[in-house]
């Protein structure tokens, strides 16, 4: 059975709590819910042996949900998977600049060539279209990039939906957390980013949209629409 | 107003690439006279540096959005009149009708042709 803590004992956890309070970690806090469990065990014992099981059932849980939090490997998921994933992303953009910058400065060169030339003007497109050629398979190496990055969301996914079943947050509706400063300006200059496929308008909604309206004839009418002011 | 190839025009676009695409694309319409500012702070500088005929902007900027840029353009007397085109990827209907209120002349949506570019450059010109 656990020890039973006296309390001045219990006093030395509730001032460090007081002391640490500001970087308390969730280990902390279950760490000090299993200990101030185990302190009022001896003394639910004699009080009720019912009461005793309960207290002995709980810190079962608590002990059963550290180590199922600890096999969520959190600091994995924060140290190593998503920097790499963010890694991966950069690594994306820097090599579609680099394929971008090749495939436009090639096509500017053969822009600017002189075609009077018709002899250098092809061995120059050409040696440019090799250019450009090399540089599409920039595609190959950042869709693998991609797929490494979806892989991580799909971990880190499966590891939230665990860590909801273990604590059992599905039915808890959390309060909506206070909205950044980021978020208000996204929000208030209406930065919504790129939509996907079949969402937003196209540009010919927009043409349509600017579109000139057509004047209403103000010289006859007709009798529908006479008619129509009387319906 | 009658479309002049010999004006200058400002593309504003924080993607160096996108200013690269839209600087070549007027070269091939015929403009050559094409500056370039990567947000609406600096473009709104350069503005009362000179007039431009035409301004051709992104939305999806900082520290300036081309939406703020353009009602800062709208709002002052001297730049009220410069013809404006946003091309963005921002497409929500919202973002549509935010821009004509505030007075943009024509929104073209990303990614774009040259063909969308000059028809809109050649409605703009056209009213």
């Amino acid at each position: 059975m656990a020890p039973a803590y006296p309390p001045e004992q219990l006093a030395h956890i509730v001032e460090f709590v007081r002391a640490q309070r500001n970087d308390l970690s969730l280990e902390d806090v279950m760490v000090l819910a299993e200990r101030m469990a185990e302190s009022l065990d001896g003394t639910m014992e004699r009080i009720d042996t019912l009461l005793h099981d309960e207290f002995q059932s709980i810190i079962g849980e608590i002990g059963s949900l550290r180590r199922d939090i600890g096999g969520l490997r959190p600091d994995h998921m924060r140290f190593e998977k998503i920097p790499e994933a963010g890694s991966e992303l950069d690594a994306v953009v820097e090599a579609t600049e680099l394929a971008t910058g090749a495939i436009m400065t090639a096509a500017e060169d053969i822009m600017a060539a002189d075609a009077s030339d018709s002899e250098a003007f092809k061995a120059l497109v050409d040696d440019r279209m090799i250019v450009i050629f090399e540089a599409c398979s920039f595609q190959d190496i950042t869709g693998q990039r991609i797929a490494k990055v979806v892989k991580t969301l799909g971990w880190i996914e499966e590891r939230l939906g665990m860590l909801s079943r273990t604590l059992k947050l599905s039915n808890v509706e959390g309060e909506a957390p206070p909205e950044t400063d980021a978020e208000r300006r996204d929000r208030e200059l209406l930065l919504h980013g790129p939509q996907m496929k079949g969402e937003g308008v196209d540009q010919s909604m927009v043409d349509d949209f600017f579109a000139p309206k057509p004047k209403a004839s103000t010289t006859t009418s007709d009798q529908n629409d006479i008619d129509a002011l009387f319906d | 107003m009658a479309l002049d190839l010999t004006m200058p025009v400002l593309v504003v676009d924080d993607y160096k690439t996108m200013i690269r695409i839209i600087r070549n694309l007027l070269k091939q319409l015929g403009f050559d006279d094409v500056d370039e500012a990567s947000d609406g702070t600096e473009a709104l500088g350069k503005m009362k540096e000179r007039r431009y005929g035409l301004v051709i902007s992104d939305w999806n900027m900082e520290p300036m959005t081309g939406y703020e840029l353009l009602k800062h353009v709208r709002s002052d007397p001297g730049l009220t009149r410069t013809p404006f085109i946003m091309v963005t990827a921002e497409s929500k209907t919202e973002n549509v009708i935010a821009a004509k209120k505030a007075g943009v002349n024509n929104y073209i949506v990303k990614p774009f042709n040259a063909q969308t570019l000059k028809g809109k450059i050649e409605a703009v010109f056209s009213d």
